[in-house]
């Protein structure tokens, strides 16, 4: 219980003044903040080349490390910016001339399109992308890829077995699966397997996939990881979704009864998607940049990616983690990976078969 | 000062109407079937919600100010502690534990269900938001007189007659601004709608930001028209409302008797769901990394969340000040006059809070990088703390506007009579009175900058990382044993600023 205080004017005036001493410690609490700040954005601002901002679409979990031995054998410094692909994209494009970004380093090449399509970005060196396999490099150099993830068909162990599962992406639907298969529409991943089948297989053999996907009223989630958890769970017993995800998931719990599909050689259900590295115009021909994206594009950053990402290196000569088959066995389907009217494309038909 | 708050505050709505004004598609958009579907899904979803919402802040507030409930102190913070959550972090948790197959069916056999759709996102954001309505009733209550419900209660009422005739009128200007923050929280939310995917506003702005900006860009504007709406529509409501109340020296206290199993059981069951369960998710995540089972970075070297755990006590310190202090013009303006100007700030000031994070980012980068004066601050922490008090300010003018209402004018005249400056009569007589109301604002907006996102991954200075960022990047890789471990460094952390700077002081919550 509270003690209670009659009100009177002293009582009031102790209050007061404590609560004016209160305030100034924090006001001035507030001010030093702002003071420090001020002066470190004053200091940090000048720029040299031995300093470059890299925006990460990629988390920090997976990139930081990555990053840290790059700032331990180089000269160049590197504050990163890490956020969600699409966003770091439009703050890209909102920045215009002004971003102090020097390097794009992003989950999947749909949001480079959108900034290679506003003019946002450089071109790379022949060099730089060289070591890397021609199939995941942008024609005109705007990015290379820097890793590979495969879509799979990920399944309950308990429930299924291998062997009933098709071998090609386009018999997830129908009688046998209706409603069995759990999807993302929204998320980036299938959004670019959607593209790649509508370049690769035509648009009208897209659009009926998706419709009678649609049709089947699968189970949706919002994005892989949310479905590897639901078919550990046995909430559904397969989806579709980027390899990773599960060994990741295994790696933490090796008993989860989840394993991934891989549709047979050369369907474009094992479309392979690259995470990519791109210079923004203004720093195009920057050394530090090029030095970083050398780095990525290396040896020991591509072994990173085989090793504790589970991601499929793409430089020629790296080997993938051991469970995984090397790229050249897979023969993923090969295509120009989007433009931003071929996403556009792909969100309407998405859209149009209810998937959402 | 009140117009020039008011125009800081528009600085979205302004950016909102810019990039709007090249937009030929923009009608055609608007009044589209393809915004007519989201915009009633956020509509309904956000008055569900705050119907329940404020429905259970009314209830535990009342319980925990105005009844003789044991321990009710720690029922207050336990009431208020959900208000820590990311929804990003909460609904995942939520799906963890209700999911079939999800922890509560391994742990405890009770069967599981979908936890996605509609009712999916109005339980998990009711069991979120319901401390937005707690904390200003809660302060409400203790300064309002309890003569009438002694009265009541001598006259043979029972505690719910009591509570509905007596206190819940009075109370209800209160109810109505903390439901207002419940609805435009709701409006604003992209966490817990995109990963339960219910087709709202902020859906469809998050699904077509880079694929047709033009839809999210107009989206952004037809929300910012929902927000402005609701705020008007609040202030209306509560024009009527009881003001100039004397506080009472001694709360009376409703004595529950045979109501106490009752009321014990509702708020048991209220923090088991909204915290206890969410919680053990995440202790159990976090223990299972700490044990050596998968886990990254942060289980690693869990000493790494101690930076990011001072960074973002500071920063959102600094924000609650700043917020109050900028709100506090404006809540006196509406105090003493009741005209447009007045009407307009409130609304531009409220509207704010159901802006997504990052419609309040991109705007804050386009007025910084388009002034010369402003450029200097872009990528600092003044700017980011620019985007929490303009996204988060409506939180502190709800309570401001109440603890102005609640000073007596007949004190503040006699101090007048009494020589006192105007200054003086603030600083001595009116924020020792308001001082609850003002740290209960101040509360609400450290709670929301501590966990707050989309802004703080677009705005602050590179390699500035906060809990919420930390959470958020192990989240996005699935590394569910790092991203519980910050999601619980932040509960503690935000349980322990709350206790420290607002219950302790403020006497908020009993």
């Amino acid at each position: 219980m509270r003690t209670t205080r009659t009100v009177g004017i002293p009582n009031f005036m102790h209050k007061a003044n404590l609560t004016s001493r209160r305030s100034a410690r924090l006001a001035a609490a507030a001010l030093a903040v702002i003071g420090i700040a001020v002066i470190g954005a004053a200091c940090s601002s000048d720029s040299d080349d031995d300093s470059i901002t890299v925006y990460s679409g990629r988390s920090e979990e997976l990139v930081a490390p990555l990053i840290e031995r790059f700032e331990a054998q180089s000269d160049v410094n590197v504050d990163v910016r890490y956020g969600e692909t699409a966003d770091l994209a439009l703050l890209i494009d909102e920045e215009g001339d002004n971003s102090p970004a020097h390097v794009f380093f992003a989950q999947s090449p749909g949001a480079v399109a959108f900034l290679a399509g506003k003019d946002r970005l450089g071109q790379l060196d022949e060099e730089t992308v060289a070591p890397i396999d021609q199939r995941f490099v942008d024609p005109d150099r705007r990015w290379t890829g820097v890793s590979g993830r495969q879509r799979v068909l990920v399944y309950n162990t308990d429930e299924l077995n291998e062997a009933d599962l098709p071998s090609a992406v386009a018999d997830v639907v129908g009688e046998d699966l209706q409603g069995k298969v759990a999807i993302a529409p929204a998320n980036g991943s299938f959004q670019d397997f959607v593209t790649a089948y509508r370049t690769i297989e035509g648009e009208d053999v897209a659009a009926t996939l998706l419709d009678d996907l649609g049709d089947d009223n699968p189970p949706t989630y919002a994005k892989n990881s949310a479905i590897v958890d639901a078919v550990a769970r046995g909430e559904v017993t397969m989806g579709l979704v980027n390899h990773y995800y599960a060994l990741r998931a295994l790696a933490e719990d090796a008993d989860l009864p989840v394993a991934n599909h891989r549709f047979s050689a050369g369907d474009v259900g094992g479309l392979v998607i690259p995470a990519t590295a791109s210079v923004l115009a203004d720093a195009e021909g920057n050394t530090a940049a090029t030095e970083f994206i050398d780095f990525l594009l290396g040896e020991e950053a591509q072994t990173y990616f085989a090793e504790e990402t589970f991601e499929y290196p793409l430089r020629d000569g790296v080997a993938p983690s051991g469970e995984l088959p090397p790229l050249s066995e897979l023969q993923p389907p090969t295509y120009e990976f989007g433009t931003l009217a071929d996403l556009q494309t792909t969100a309407r038909l998405i859209s149009e078969s209810g998937l959402e | 000062m009140t117009a020039a708050v008011g125009v800081i505050f528009l600085a979205p709505l302004g950016y909102l109407l810019i990039r709007n004004a090249g937009n030929d598609r923009l009608l055609e958009i608007v009044f589209s079937a393809r915004a007519g579907t989201p915009l009633a899904g956020t509509l309904v979803l956000a008055v569900a919600t705050a119907v329940i919402a404020g429905a259970l802040g009314t209830a535990g507030a009342w319980l925990i100010s105005r009844t003789d409930l044991p321990a009710r102190r720690m029922w207050g913070l336990l009431l208020a502690l959900p208000l820590v959550m990311p929804s990003f972090i909460a609904a995942f948790a939520f799906i963890a534990a209700f999911s079939p197959g999800g922890l509560m069916e391994e742990a405890l056999g009770v069967p599981g269900f979908s936890v996605s759709g509609f009712w999916g996102a109005l339980a998990v954001l009711s069991l979120l938001t319901y401390p937005y309505v707690l904390l200003p009733v809660a302060a409400r209550l203790r300064q309002l007189p309890s003569s009438l419900e002694e009265s009541a209660r001598l006259l043979g009422k029972s505690p719910v007659q009591v509570f509905r005739q007596v206190v819940l009128p009075q109370a209800t200007p209160a109810i109505l601004a903390g439901c207002l923050l419940v609805f435009l929280y709701v409006v604003g939310d992209f966490g817990a709608v995109v990963l339960l995917r219910v087709e709202t506003l902020t859906e469809g702005i998050f699904s077509n930001r880079l694929i047709d900006p033009e839809v999210s860009l107009a989206f952004s504007l037809l929300l910012a028209v929902v927000a402005l709406s609701a705020a008007g529509g609040e202030r209306r409501l509560s024009r009527s409302s009881v003001r100039d109340q004397v506080r009472d020296v001694s709360p009376v206290v409703v004595k529950l008797g045979k109501w106490l199993p009752a009321a014990l059981a509702g708020l048991v069951a209220l923090v088991s769901l909204a915290l206890v369960i969410p919680a053990a998710v995440l202790v159990y995540w976090a223990a299972r990394g700490l044990g050596g089972e998968g886990g990254g970075r942060i289980t690693d070297d869990p000493a790494s969340l101690v930076g990011p755990a001072v960074s973002t006590s500071l920063v959102s310190i600094v924000a609650a000040v700043v917020a109050v202090a900028v709100v506090l013009p404006v809540a006196y303006y509406m105090a003493r006059k009741r005209d447009r100007l007045g009407g307009a700030v409130n609304a531009a000031v409220v509207s704010g809070f159901a802006l997504p994070g990052l419609v309040v980012a991109l705007s804050l980068v386009f007025w910084a990088l388009g002034s010369e004066v402003l450029v200097v601050f872009y990528q600092t922490i003044p700017l980011l703390i620019t985007a929490y008090v303009l996204n988060f300010g409506a939180l502190a003018l709800g309570s401001a506007r109440v603890a102005v209402a609640g000073v007596p004018a007949r004190l503040d005249d006699a101090a007048r009579a009494l020589g006192g400056s105007r200054l003086r009569r603030i600083i001595r007589i009116d924020l020792p009175l308001m001082a609850p109301g003002l740290l209960a604002g101040a509360g609400l907006v450290l709670l929301s900058a501590m966990k707050e996102l989309p802004a703080t991954l677009l705005l602050a200075p590179p390699g500035f990382s906060t809990l919420a960022t930390k959470i958020w990047g192990a989240a996005q890789e699935a590394i569910w044993a790092d991203a519980s471990l910050a999601a619980l460094v932040l509960l503690v952390a935000s349980s322990l600023l709350t206790w420290a700077l607002v219950l302790r002081r403020g006497g908020a919550l009993g």
